[in-house]
C-alpha cells in the first residue's frame, strides 16, 4: 500500500494561515489598529509588509538613492580613525591614536556595535517597506485610471 | 586523472563544512584517480595558526601537502575591513585586500601552484573566500573547477567576484540556490554540476544506550553544530524561550562546541561536542532536528538528519534551507518566533504527519544524495572540459 504524500506547501500554508489569525487576535486584544478586525484588511496588509521584509532586496531600494547627496545617511559600523593633519605630524598623530586611543576604546566600539548594527538593518528594511507602501500605491493609481478611462467625470 | 584539491586546512579531526565535504569528495575521487590535497598548517579557522607540520604526508588514499601560514589573521583590522566590504563602501584594492586579511595568507601554497600547477590534469578549489581560492585559482585557471560554497551573504555582491568567477573552466555547486547565486555573477554557458554531497544509508538500528547518563528527556528536539550567533542560535534560544513561556514542554539539547553563552535553563540542555556514536543515537532519538542557520550553502547536518528519517524545522530566511525542505517535502520553515512555535507544535502534535516527513526526506537522500549519483555527476564535469 502506498502511503500519502504529506505536502509541506499545504501543511505551511494551513500553519501561516493560522500564525496569521494569532496574530491579528494579538494585536486587536494589545488595542492595535482597529481596521485588523477586518479579516481582509489585516491579510492584506500583511501580505505588503511581508513582501518588503522577505521578499525585497535590501541592497536595492529607490529611497536610499534619493537621499544619498550631502548626508551620508549609513550608520559608520567600522572603525577607521582619521587626522586633518598633513605631513610628518599626521603620521605620529594617526600611530598615537592606533597604538594607545584605539586599543584604550575599542570595547566602548565593539560594546556598541551590535546595536549600530541592527540599527543599520532596521533603516535599510523601513526603506523596503516605504518603497512597498508606494508601489502599492502606484499599482492602485494605474488600476483606478485606466478603470475610469472612458468613464463620465 | 591527476587531481589536486586546494582547501584552506585540511585534518581527520577538522570539522568544518567546506573542509569536510572537501575530503569526503576526495576520498571518493581517490577511487579512481590520483589525488593530492593542497592545504595549509593551519587547524584553527579563526586565527589560521600553523598546527600540522609543512611538507608531505598521507591520510588514507590520499597525499597532502602542507603549506606554512606566513601569518596570523589579525582580527581587528580585518573586522574593520569586513564593516566597509559589506556595506558597499569598499575601493578595489580594499576588496582584494579583503581576502588577504581573510586568510590563509600562504606563499609558498601559492608558489607550489604558480610552479607545478600544470603538472594536474585538474585542480579543484573550495571556498572562494579564502585566500588560497581566491589568489590560487588565477594561477591554474586553465584547468580548474571551483566549489564555490557560496552563501547568500554581503561578500557575494563583492564587485571583484564578477572578474574571480569568469576564470574556472567549471563549477560544482551544493545547491539549486548557490548556482542561481553564483550565475547571477559568473558568465553564462561554463560546465556545472549541482551534487550536494554523498552520504551512506544508516547502518542498523543505533546502540541508545550511550544517551542514558546525558540527562536527556522522553522528548527532545536536536540542534547538532556549532553553537555561534553566527549560526542562528541566538535567535534560536530566544524562539524557544517563548516557546517555553508559551507552555511548551520538549527539551531542546544542543550537541556541539559553544563559542557563546548558552542560558542556564531547565529545558535547554548543551552537550558541548559530541562523538559519532552519541550523535547517531540522538539523530535517531530526537522528534526533530532545528536548523537557524541564516547562512548555508548547504546543511550537511540536515542531510544527515533526513538520513536517519528525521524530521526538520528550518529557518525560513536561508533560501538553500527552505529551498532543500521543499524539495524533500521533509519538514517545515519559519520566518519569525510564532511561526517557530507554530512549526515546532505542528511536528510534536502530529507525530504521524512528522515521521511521514522524515521518511520523505530519506527518500529524497536516496534519489539524490547517495555516493555514486554524486561521484557520477563530478567524474562528468572534470572531462567536460579540454
Amino acid at each position: 500500500m502506498t502511503e500519502t504524500k504529506v505536502r509541506v506547501d499545504a501543511v505551511m500554508s494551513e500553519i501561516e494561515r493560522d500564525v496569521r489569525a494569532r496574530l491579528r487576535r494579538h494585536l486587536i486584544k494589545r488595542g492595535g489598529a482597529a481596521d485588523y478586525q477586518d479579516e481582509a484588511i489585516f491579510d492584506a496588509v500583511h501580505a505588503v509588509l511581508a513582501r518588503a521584509v522577505d521578499e525585497r532586496n535590501l541592497d536595492a531600494t529607490l529611497l536610499p538613492e534619493l537621499i544619498d547627496g550631502d548626508v551620508d545617511w549609513r550608520l559608520q559600523t567600522h572603525l577607521k580613525l582619521t587626522t586633518h593633519r598633513s605631513g610628518l605630524a599626521g603620521r605620529c598623530m594617526l600611530f598615537a591614536k592606533n597604538t594607545v586611543l584605539l586599543p584604550m576604546t575599542r570595547w566602548l566600539f565593539e560594546y556598541s556595535q551590535d546595536n549600530f548594527r541592527r540599527q543599520d538593518h532596521l533603516n535599510r528594511i523601513l526603506f523596503a517597506c516605504i518603497e512597498e507602501l508606494a508601489l502599492e500605491n502606484a499599482r492602485l493609481r494605474r488600476d483606478i485610471t485606466s478603470a475610469s478611462v472612458g468613464k463620465p467625470v | 586523472m591527476r587531481l589536486a584539491c586546494v582547501v584552506h586546512r585540511f585534518g581527520a579531526d577538522i570539522a568544518g563544512g567546506s573542509e569536510g565535504h572537501c575530503r569526503l569528495i576526495a576520498e571518493h575521487l581517490a577511487a579512481q584517480h590520483d589525488v593530492t590535497i593542497i592545504t595549509t598548517c593551519a587547524k584553527d579557522h579563526i586565527t589560521w595558526r600553523n598546527h600540522y607540520p609543512p611538507g608531505e604526508s598521507r591520510l588514507g588514499p590520499l597525499r597532502v601537502l602542507r603549506f606554512t601560514v606566513a601569518r596570523e589573521r589579525e582580527l581587528h583590522r580585518f573586522m574593520d575591513l569586513s564593516d566597509r566590504v559589506f556595506a558597499d563602501r569598499a575601493t578595489a584594492e580594499e576588496q582584494e585586500q579583503w581576502f588577504r586579511e581573510n586568510g590563509p595568507d600562504a606563499p609558498e601554497l601559492l608558489e607550489h601552484l604558480r610552479q607545478h600547477g600544470a603538472e594536474y590534469d585538474r585542480v579543484l578549489f573550495w571556498s572562494y573566500r579564502y585566500a588560497d581560492a581566491y589568489f590560487g585559482l588565477p594561477l591554474v585557471a586553465d584547468r580548474s573547477v571551483l566549489v564555490p560554497t557560496a552563501e547568500d551573504d554581503p561578500l557575494i555582491h563583492v564587485d571583484a567576484l564578477g572578474r574571480y568567477f569568469a576564470l574556472p573552466q567549471g563549477f560544482l555547486f551544493l545547491t539549486p540556490e548557490e548556482e542561481t547565486l553564483v550565475a547571477s555573477r559568473a558568465p553564462a554557458g561554463k560546465p556545472s554540476a549541482i551534487i550536494g554531497c554523498g552520504l551512506d544509508p544508516v547502518p542498523a538500528a543505533a546502540d541508545l544506550s550511550c544517551l542514558d547518563s546525558l540527562g536527556l528527556a522522553d522528548r527532545f528536539v536536536l540542534y547538532l553544530g556549532r553553537i555561534d550567533p553566527n549560526k542562528g542560535c541566538q535567535a534560536l534560544i530566544r524562539h524557544f524561550q517563548r516557546y517555553v513561556d508559551g507552555g511548551g514542554t520538549v527539551q531542546l539539547v544542543m550537541a556541539g562546541p559553544a563559542s557563546m553563552p548558552i542560558p542556564d535553563h531547565p529545558l535547554i540542555r548543551p552537550l558541548g561536542f559530541v562523538d559519532d556514536r552519541v550523535r547517531e543515537a540522538l539523530l535517531t532519538k530526537a522528534r526533530a532536528l532545528v536548523m537557524p542557520s541564516p547562512f548555508e550553502s548547504l546543511s550537511m547536518v540536515l542531510l544527515e538528519a533526513w538520513n536517519h528519517g528525521l524530521p526538520a524545522l528550518v529557518n525560513a530566511r536561508c533560501k538553500v534551507l527552505r529551498g532543500q525542505v521543499e524539495r524533500a517535502d521533509g519538514g517545515l520553515y519559519y520566518g519569525n518566533t510564532i511561526e517557530f512555535i507554530a512549526g515546532l507544535d505542528y511536528l510534536l502534535d502530529h507525530p504521524a504527519e512528522a515521521r511521514h516527513l522524515g521518511r520523505q526526506g530519506l527518500a529524497y537522500v536516496d534519489r539524490e544524495y547517495r555516493w555514486p549519483i554524486v561521484m557520477q555527476k563530478i567524474e562528468a564535469l572534470l572531462l567536460a572540459f579540454e
